[in-house]
């Protein structure tokens, strides 16, 4: 029997090879992730332990609460206590160290931008063996005029030891002297953070830490009882402040990178699955008809003492064949796929240090396990056919096939799909991401098993069309597609499932986008919006904007905006603050409740009508609060204000928020202008800002469009990445296509006997792709509409507050789907109009 | 070596028939458009015996043999290969008497394609996961004439070749009961008589039993008796058959 198993994969390579593509595209994209992240993870910890190597111990406030990803929140100390651990016999040096925000002007004038990384300043610390910084050329800053840039922004922005450079901060921008150009470690820069870094007091006034640091950096002696140092540290620290090892330092820097890695390749992998259970469905088209077109072999080993057990373990065997070989293959090219981003990173500007690939066991094990996993588990259904088919079969004239009643498909697919919406429905109100993921998967498996219900039909009105237009071949392509409903919609599942992810993702983007910004008229009355350029919508910018605007002429009002994380209840929350003064002409804020700009002068917490709703609150009630600086206090309910796409949840003055965070840094400065807004306007505004060229001065309906299309970048990319999804289901309608026309050689044959032109053949074939992709198509974004409109709304609470279903984008998925059917069709239809005429009908 | 060597061990051991049919009825359809296929056949095939069944077309010979070498279920009568009655015996059980007691020679499509003819013919003990007697395999492939053959695929060889292949297939297990279904209607007359002559002399030198389905009476005058069936009912017999007699017998039946 495994002679057989094996001369039946050897005689039909193509098929498999077809077959195979979709798991080696499925596996690349798993072992890939798995290789670059652990490369980057091996790398950042090497880097990190470089960095840490020497400083023996770190001294620095307690973190009061872990913010978002992770990052503690810390409060400043004072510089005396480098002087006190000095002292401390044991310690050979301790230097204080302070960062804050420096984002460098380039020589052209404009603002130095990263893609999404922070643009760091620093304190450099002239015990080399302790920093981080390591100088490349030049020398190190020694005057309040002094700045080093790292080597990666340097080279790019064609930076000079001795240039000017012009640096944006906290406060009002400056210029500096360039005297000399570092390392962060071994690397040329830190994942992409441009670095600044100035002689410690000028750092503590940049960063407005003068008589405080943020940290003390501790070299022991040679040959000291460390655990002995570390309590003699502790015992001269005022409370709320902590000495750490410079290992748990390292630890901490490497655990913040793996966690923002760790979101990275869980996405890539939500990714790989989807292709990958994609891939399942071809998988399972595949041998679906491999199986329908060996009946007869499978009944002759039948008749000849192939047990049913045999026959089931060799189509299984074939699988498990099938999905080694294309995981071993995926696995390889998973590895140059990781070769090849890591070169796309580097070229991004994310410069990283060198290391060498990291390849883990546990990334072989994965890609083998699911690799090979669901190509069986995809074949397990046909195999089960296989297993069905009665030995007589090998001797009837006619075609015996293993019937399956077509009732209890119903009733199953019916269960399946109904189940799937349940754990959808659930999932998403709890929420529960994998809950959400089995009830999507269940929905599709249960559709594709409906789906051939609808498949006669369907195909016989998506073909009409075809038919008149194509006369004979059209009408040809569309009995094909009918022949066999439960074929055409296997082939076209694969598909349905890609395109309803697409349109999830179009329908759930538009809504995103719609709620976003639909609404801006009506949350802010300022004629401008100043946010930073870079960084993704999220760059910083210098506290010091917000007077220069407010001195430019015909000015009225002015807001900044700050936002930052505290504790609300038990929750980590995001807190807004505005400037109460000439609030109206700034912010439209609706009360239901209580008052809104007098409340907020004083000092009260102004919450939305749905955090009200869901925490019980009324104007008056007072609840207790967390801030990382000043720790538990109380805040009282002021007023209660209608939902408001711009503001959040929580809303408090400008003065309170100032007063719990230590110098924050503004995310968007709102301006009245007493004329509106006008090119004048702008232009005046413009003027007044030149020294902060990092500002994005907008309109209202700029700020709109400018967000609208950052909701369209990222929904592009997540478009990119499910095309790899979308091209597997491709292959397997070529794959599909391709037995199709070696099952009908004959057929095709005698067509061509009888006068069939070349070209009428390749039109046929071509019409039948066109209806099976126009199936799936449809069902796909009536299905995808359905999920992108429950994902949508499940997050209303989140501000998704409009549901747009996108019909034009839709319909251009049709267009696409019905065009990719064609091209996946022109290499069957050349072989089928390649066919020899006599070979044709002569064989059997 | 000796023929004597390969009398098949069961012929000696077990003195009853191969096989035989009791009542076997078959139907296929329901209500108006029912066909009895088999109408009540009862038969009995003996050891080291050549039978050959023949009728007119749809009298129900393949169904026959088919209910008879446990591929099809009949309606209702019972079956015995050997003392073994096969209706008591689940898809397991079938499956392993397919293999390990009897032998199939059909009219086309009997080997795997993917499979080279050698292979073909070790297929069933492969099944079984067996090793097949390398001194019988060589006896046969060079009785049968295609030791040439036997690296060639089935596309690879010709209609009388494929046939002698399935030959060898069938006797290379010693069955008990060896089918045959119009094993030579794809032939000319010259290697129909040269597969015929093959069968006879397994019968009389190795004392196989054969049930053979065959519309050419010719190729039924080398067995040793005909059974005669119409409407899925035995109409007639003959022992020690010639052409001649075959003949007649099928006017007299036509009348
Ligand atoms: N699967 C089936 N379904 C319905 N009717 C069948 C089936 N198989 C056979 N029959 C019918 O049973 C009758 C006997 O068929 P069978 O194949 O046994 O005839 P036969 O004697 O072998 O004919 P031939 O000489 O043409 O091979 C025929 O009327 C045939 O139509
Ligand atoms: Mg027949």
């Amino acid at each position: 029997m495994w002679k057989a198993t094996l001369k039946g994969l050897l005689a039909h390579k193509l098929r498999l090879a077809l077959t195979a593509v979709a798991i080696v595209l499925g596996v690349m994209f798993v072992s890939g992730t798995f290789v670059l992240t652990d490369t980057l993870h091996s790398t950042f910890t090497t880097l990190f332990n470089g960095i840490y190597q020497h400083v023996d111990f770190e001294v620095r406030g307690k973190a009061a609460f872990s913010g978002p990803a992770g990052s503690a929140v810390r409060s400043p100390i004072d510089q005396s206590i480098a002087q006190a651990v000095r002292k401390i016999p044991g310690v050979a040096d301790a230097v204080g160290t302070v960062t804050g925000y420096a984002q460098l002007v380039a020589t052209n004038g404009k603002a130095v931008t990263t893609s999404g990384a922070p643009t760091i300043g620093l304190s450099f610390n002239p015990v080399s063996q302790m920093s981080s910084l390591h100088i490349k050329s030049g020398s190190p800053p020694t005057s309040p005029n002094d700045v080093v840039i790292d080597a990666g922004t340097a080279t790019k922005y064609h930076f000079h030891v001795g240039h000017k450079v012009h640096v944006l901060l906290l406060g009002p921008p400056r210029t500096f002297t360039l005297t000399g150009i570092v390392t962060f470690g071994t690397a040329n820069n830190l994942a992409g953070a441009t670095i600044a870094a100035f002689d410690l007091p000028t750092a503590q006034t940049l960063f407005d830490r003068v008589g405080r640091y943020d940290a003390i950096d501790i070299l022991a002696k040679p040959g000291v009882n460390t655990a002995q140092l570390q309590r003699a540290i502790a015992r001269v620290l005022p409370p709320k402040v902590e000495v750490v090892t410079g290992q748990t330092v390292a630890n901490e820097a490497t655990n913040s990178i793996n966690q923002a890695l760790g979101f990275f390749s869980t996405a890539l992998l939500v990714f790989a699955f989807i292709s990958l259970f994609v891939g399942g469905f071809t998988i399972f088209n595949t041998f679906s008809i491999i199986v329908g077109q060996r009946t007869r072999e499978l009944a002759l080993l039948r008749v000849l003492g192939a047990s049913r057990r045999q026959v089931f373990r060799s189509v299984l065997a074939e699988a498990t064949i099938v999905g080694l070989v294309a995981s071993v293959v995926g696995l390889g090219l998973g590895v140059l796929a990781a070769v090849g981003l890591r070169a796309l990173l580097s070229a991004l500007g994310i410069s990283l240090p060198s290391g060498s690939l990291v390849f883990e066991l546990r990334t072989v094990i994965v890609a083998l396990l699911v690799g090979v996993g669901v190509t069986v588990v995809s074949a397990i259904s046909p195999a089960r056919r296989a297993v069905r088919i009665p030995p007589v079969a090998a001797l009837s004239e006619h075609d015996v096939v293993a019937t399956e009643s077509s009732r209890r498909r119903i009733i199953v697919g019916s269960a399946i799909a109904v189940l799937g919406v349940i754990a959808l429905a659930l999932g998403l109100t709890k929420p529960a991401i994998a809950l959400v993921g089995v009830g999507a998967v269940a929905i599709f498996i249960g559709i594709g098993m409906l789906a051939p219900l609808v498949a006669r039909p369907m195909a016989s009105v998506i073909g009409l069309p075809l038919a008149g237009l194509l006369g004979i071949p059209g009408k040809l392509g569309r009995e094909n597609s009918m022949r066999s409903p439960r074929r055409t919609a296997q082939t076209a599942a694969a598909l349905l499932v890609g395109l309803a992810l697409v349109s999830t993702i179009s329908v759930f983007g538009a809504s995103v986008s719609r709620s976003a910004t639909g609404s801006i008229d009506q949350a802010i009355s300022a004629s401008y919006i100043i946010t930073a350029a870079g960084g993704g919508g999220q760059g910083q910018f210098s506290a010091s904007t917000a007077g220069a605007a407010a001195r430019v002429p015909g000015v009225t009002a002015i807001s900044t905006v700050y936002t930052g994380e505290f504790k609300f209840r038990k929750d980590l929350s995001q807190l807004t603050a505005v400037s109460p003064n000439r609030l109206a002409q700034t912010i439209i804020l609706r009360m239901q409740n209580g008052s809104g700009a007098p409340a907020l002068t004083a000092g009260r917490l102004l919450v939305d009508t749905t955090t009200a709703t869901s925490d019980h609150l009324v104007v008056g009630s007072t609840v207790p609060a967390k801030f990382a600086l000043t720790g538990n206090t109380h805040m009282q309910v002021g007023g209660i204000f209608k939902p408001n796409s711009l503001l959040g949840s929580f809303l408090v003055s400008d003065k309170y928020f100032l007063s719990h965070f230590d110098n924050p840094l503004p995310v968007a400065v709102l301006v009245r202008s007493a004329a509106g807004a006008t090119a004048a306007g702008k232009a005046a505004l413009n003027a007044g800002l030149r020294a902060y060229p990092n500002l994005k001065i907008q309109t209202q309906a700029e700020f709109k469009a400018s967000q609208q299309k950052m909701v369209n970048q990222l929904l592009g990319l997540v478009y990119v990445l499910l095309a790899l999804a979308v091209l597997i289901a491709l292959i397997g309608i070529v794959n599909t296509l391709m037995l199709s026309v070696f099952e009908r050689t004959h057929e095709i044959g005698l067509l061509r006997a009888v006068g069939m032109r070349r070209r009428q053949v390749r039109a046929m074939i071509r019409s039948e792709a066109v209806i099976l992709s126009v199936f799936g198509a449809i069902i796909g974004v009536v299905v995808g509409t359905g999920l992108g409109i429950a994902f949508a709304a499940s997050l209303k609470q989140q501000g998704i507050t409009d549901i747009v279903v996108p019909f034009s984008s839709l319909i251009v998925f049709l267009v696409i789907a019905a065009l990719l059917g064609l091209a996946a069709a022109s290499w069957p239809a050349r072989r089928a109009a390649k066919l020899d005429v006599l070979a044709a009908i002569a064989s059997q | 070596m000796t023929v004597t060597d390969h009398v098949p061990p069961a012929a000696a051991a077990d003195p009853g028939p191969a096989a035989r049919a009791v009542d076997l009825v078959k139907t296929y359809g329901k209500g108006a458009t029912v066909v009895r296929a088999l109408d009540g056949v009862t038969a009995q095939f003996d050891r080291a015996s050549f039978t050959a069944i023949m009728g007119p077309s749809g009298s129900g010979k393949s169904t026959f043999v088919h209910c008879m070498a446990g591929l099809d279920v009949p309606t209702s009568g019972q079956v015995f290969v050997g003392q073994e009655a096969i209706d008591q015996l689940n898809d397991a059980g079938l499956t392993k008497l397919r293999r390990d007691r009897l032998g199939f020679v059909f009219q086309s499509f009997n080997l795997v394609p993917t499979l080279t003819a050698a292979e073909n013919i070790a297929l069933p003990a492969d099944l079984a996961g067996h090793k097949i007697d390398p001194a019988w395999f060589d006896f046969l492939v060079d009785q049968l004439g295609i030791r040439d053959r036997l690296t060639h695929r089935p596309t690879e060889l010709s209609g009388g070749q494929q046939q002698r292949v399935a030959c060898a297939r069938a006797l290379i297990g010693r069955p008990d009961l060896i089918f045959a279904d119009e094993p030579t209607g794809n032939l000319d007359s010259k290697s129909s008589g040269e597969l015929m002559a093959f069968l006879r002399r397994s019968v009389n030198e190795f004392g196989q039993s054969i049930v053979m389905v065959t519309h050419d009476p010719r190729g039924a005058a080398y067995a040793d008796r005909v059974i005669f069936l119409a409407d899925g009912k035995i109409v007639g017999g003959l022992t020690s058959p010639t052409a001649d007699s075959i003949l007649e017998q099928m006017k007299q039946l036509g009348n």
